[in-house]
Order: C-alpha cells, then sequence, then structure tokens
C-alpha cells in the first residue's frame, strides 16, 4: 500500500494541508461520525476492503489507521 | 435467490408526500454540533429538505388519500381492486391489517386479498414480485400495491444519525397482465443474522414500550435515543450495501444477457446522496444513470423512494416512452432485491401532497 498516497487520502477528508503518522485521529476538529463513514468509503473504494465504525474508533494514530487498512488487504 | 416472470407490468404510479416540509439547515440547530460540520454533512450526504407527516398521520391516511385521489379522477375504479397489499414496517396497528383497514375505509369489495408486507427498503421490488405471482390467478387482473412509511414518528430528534434523513410517504403503484411477452427478472437475497443493524428495539412483545424504554439514553456523539426509537447502525448499512448490492445486480443482469450500458436507469434505493455515489462508484454508472437526489428534497421514506425516483426524475418520460430499468432496493432484515422490467408509457406518474 502507498502510504504516502493513504496520508494525502485523509488529509482530504480531515480537511487539512498534510497528515502525518503520528497525528492523533482524535486532535483532529473534524474526527466525527462523517469523518469516520469517509474514511470507510475510501477504504472500500481505493483499497477494497471493509472497515467497520468500531474498527476505525479503536484506532490512535493516523499510522495506526493505515495499518489497519493494509492488514485488510491481506 | 432468482425469480422470472413473464407478461406483468406497472401501468400507473402515484406518489403521496405530506405537504409539512422540513429544512435541514434549521433542524441542525437542534443538535449540539458545530455548523461548519452541518454545513458539510448537508454537502456530502445531500440532506436538505424533507417531508414528514404532522403528529398522528398514519399510513392508512397517507394511502386512502392518495387512492380516493385515483378514483376521483378517473384513473382507477375501486371494483377493479383485486388485491391489495401494503408494505410498511409502521403499521397503525398490530392487529388488524393495515391493509384491511385500508380495504374497509374505501368500501372496496370483497372479493378481494388484502395483505400486509413487513418490509423495509428492499419492498418496493419485493412487493411487485408479490403482485406479480397473484396475477397468475385468472381471478386477479389488477393489484393495488402499496408502499408507505410514517418512520419519522419513530425517529429521535436528537439522533443526528438518522432523524435529518426520515421522510415520510406513500406510493400507489398499480401492477396487471401485460399484452406484450415482456420478462421481469428479478432477485432477492436476505441476512436476518444482520437484523441488529436496522430496528426498533422497543415496542413489540419482545420488549414492550414502557417509561423505561422511552427514556432518552446518551448514544455517543451527543446523540440521545431511546429504545422506543428506531436505530441504525450507519457504517454497517454502508459497508453491507458496498458489499452486497453489486454482486446482485451483475448476476441480475448476467442472468437476463443485458449489460450495464444497455440498461436507462438504475432506479436504487434512496439513503443518502453519497451511498449512491459509492455504488455508482463501484459499479462504473455514471451518475446521470442512477438519480440520488430523492433525499434532498423528500427525505428517505423507505420503499417508497423508488416509486418517488420514477415520478420525481422521470415523470413526464415514462409517460410517453419506455425505458429499461434496473430496480434495486436494500436495508432493513437486513434484505436486499433488485428486478430487471421496461418501464413506461404509464397511465400516470404523479406526485400529490397530503394535507
Amino acid at each position: 500500500m502507498d502510504k504516502p498516497e493513504f496520508y494525502q487520502r485523509l488529509a482530504e477528508i480531515l480537511d487539512v494541508e498534510e497528515v502525518k503518522p503520528d497525528n492523533v485521529l482524535k486532535d483532529f476538529d473534524v474526527w466525527d461520525s462523517l469523518a469516520i463513514l469517509s474514511v470507510l468509503a475510501m477504504a472500500d473504494a481505493k483499497y477494497g476492503v471493509s472497515v467497520k465504525a468500531e474498527e476505525i474508533r479503536s484506532v490512535v494514530t493516523a499510522e495506526d489507521l493505515a495499518r489497519l487498512v493494509e492488514a485488510k488487504r491481506k | 435467490m432468482n425469480f422470472t416472470f413473464r407478461r406483468k407490468r406497472i401501468s400507473g404510479v402515484l406518489v403521496v408526500v405530506p405537504a409539512n416540509e422540513r429544512s435541514f439547515a434549521e433542524e441542525m440547530r437542534n443538535f449540539n454540533f458545530p455548523e461548519s460540520r452541518s454545513l458539510k454533512l448537508k454537502e456530502v450526504m445531500g440532506y436538505d429538505k424533507r417531508r414528514v407527516v404532522e403528529p398522528g398521520v398514519c399510513v392508512s391516511d397517507l394511502a386512502v388519500f392518495g387512492l380516493e385521489q385515483l378514483f376521483k379522477q378517473n384513473l382507477l375504479k375501486r371494483e377493479e381492486i383485486d388485491a391489495l397489499l401494503l408494505v410498511t414496517q409502521t403499521a397503525d396497528h398490530f392487529m388488524p391489517a393495515t391493509s384491511s383497514l385500508i380495504q374497509g375505509r374505501l368500501h372496496l369489495k370483497q372479493d378481494m386479498l388484502c395483505l400486509d408486507i413487513n418490509q423495509a427498503c428492499a419492498g418496493f421490488v419485493i412487493g411487485l414480485m408479490q403482485a406479480f405471482m397473484l396475477l397468475e390467478q385468472e381471478s386477479v387482473k389488477k393489484v393495488v400495491l402499496v408502499n408507505a412509511d410514517v418512520l419519522s414518528r419513530k425517529a429521535s430528534p436528537k439522533d443526528r444519525n438518522i432523524y435529518p434523513l426520515i421522510g415520510d410517504g406513500a406510493s400507489i403503484t398499480i401492477v396487471e397482465r401485460d399484452v406484450a411477452d415482456t420478462v421481469i427478472h428479478a432477485s432477492v437475497k436476505m441476512d436476518g443474522s444482520r437484523a441488529s443493524a436496522l430496528t426498533i428495539p422497543a415496542g413489540g412483545l419482545r420488549l414492550p414500550s414502557s417509561p423505561e424504554t422511552a427514556r432518552l439514553e446518551d448514544v455517543g456523539d451527543n446523540n440521545l435515543r431511546a429504545k422506543d426509537h428506531v436505530f441504525m447502525d450507519g457504517s454497517a448499512i454502508f459497508n453491507f450495501v458496498q458489499t452486497e448490492v453489486p454482486p446482485l445486480i451483475k448476476d441480475l443482469l448476467a442472468r437476463a444477457g443485458v449489460s450495464s450500458e444497455a440498461v436507462d436507469y438504475f432506479l436504487c434505493h434512496q439513503p443518502n446522496r453519497f451511498m449512491l455515489e459509492k455504488l455508482a462508484d463501484k459499479m462504473e454508472v455514471p451518475y446521470a444513470r442512477m438519480p440520488n437526489n430523492v433525499v434532498e428534497h423528500f427525505g428517505n421514506s423507505g420503499s417508497v423512494t423508488i416509486p418517488t425516483v420514477m415520478a420525481y426524475n422521470l415523470r413526464e418520460r415514462l409517460l410517453r416512452e419506455q425505458f429499461q430499468v434496473c430496480l434495486a432496493g436494500f436495508g432493513g432484515g437486513l434484505a436486499w432485491s433488485a428486478m430487471l422490467l421496461r418501464l413506461g408509457k404509464l397511465a400516470f406518474n404523479q406526485i400529490t401532497e397530503y394535507k
């Protein structure tokens, strides 16, 4: 998985210029149910995986989220 | 599960929407939620205006209103209704069947069948299938399929996950035999093991309504909901739709020997704009051929949304022309359904307001 591309897609969802791997998701102003839905739609459309909202809520950083999506692809 | 029907057609569609219109922008002030995010929600999901009933209005009220209008306009005669099918999840009573109440209020003939079908957003196709099966009987020449729900009455005004998207309404679809040798393909799948993703937990006999079930609980994200209210696991439903619906439609088209490009319109259930855009992307169908604008004008009215797409987006065209359409519904049950048919040359195709 192209991680920089994933972080760029995440940045678009979170309405920021850039997302760094160690950024804590909850620290973003717009980290809410709509953002979570957007992440799972992105995971489905771009990476072909179904991620549950609870799984997304349970991870802490952007890198954790990237790992979650990557693990599902295998 | 696959079905094939012959020599059947839809001959008219009337949609009844409550006159009472709510605006998302105004309603969002009731929620503890930043305005910028509300605007984002409006932009992404397509929430804008929706129609909901006034307090006390029931499914049979909407159905009786619509049918009386058809009688008055001479588009339907009382005595030609051989079966009245009602698809609803928000019946007037546990008993009797709401279809019987409608029959009684309209003084329809005794020599007919009234049947309630408890189905949600997959219920338009399921209702059509029942109508087609009844039309195999010599004695049944005309079936009135009513889809109706007043789910706004069961939605928590403090639950942002569902309240701003629910619409109420009814549709009346006339189904009869076709003189042409038409073939209609349909497919339905069910998964009751995932039923809890879309449910009203209390109010039935398993958990009767009580002061306890009416109590609002904090369910996270500043949302409040009681067990008497409808609950939807939005992300589970999203994943369900993206995973299950494209293969259902793909298999249906393959069985019918029709390519996706040969389908003029994909008339899908309308949960919200976002989900339909993602579905169209996945199926590689241009948005113009899969309308997604019902929620922004009327809200999500369950199994009524597919007839609403027909009457709102293709009003004039369906009177004059005929199209190859693929219908698809998905939701509570969980259930998902699709149907491929020629649709058009309708005697009527319109929307009326219930006042």
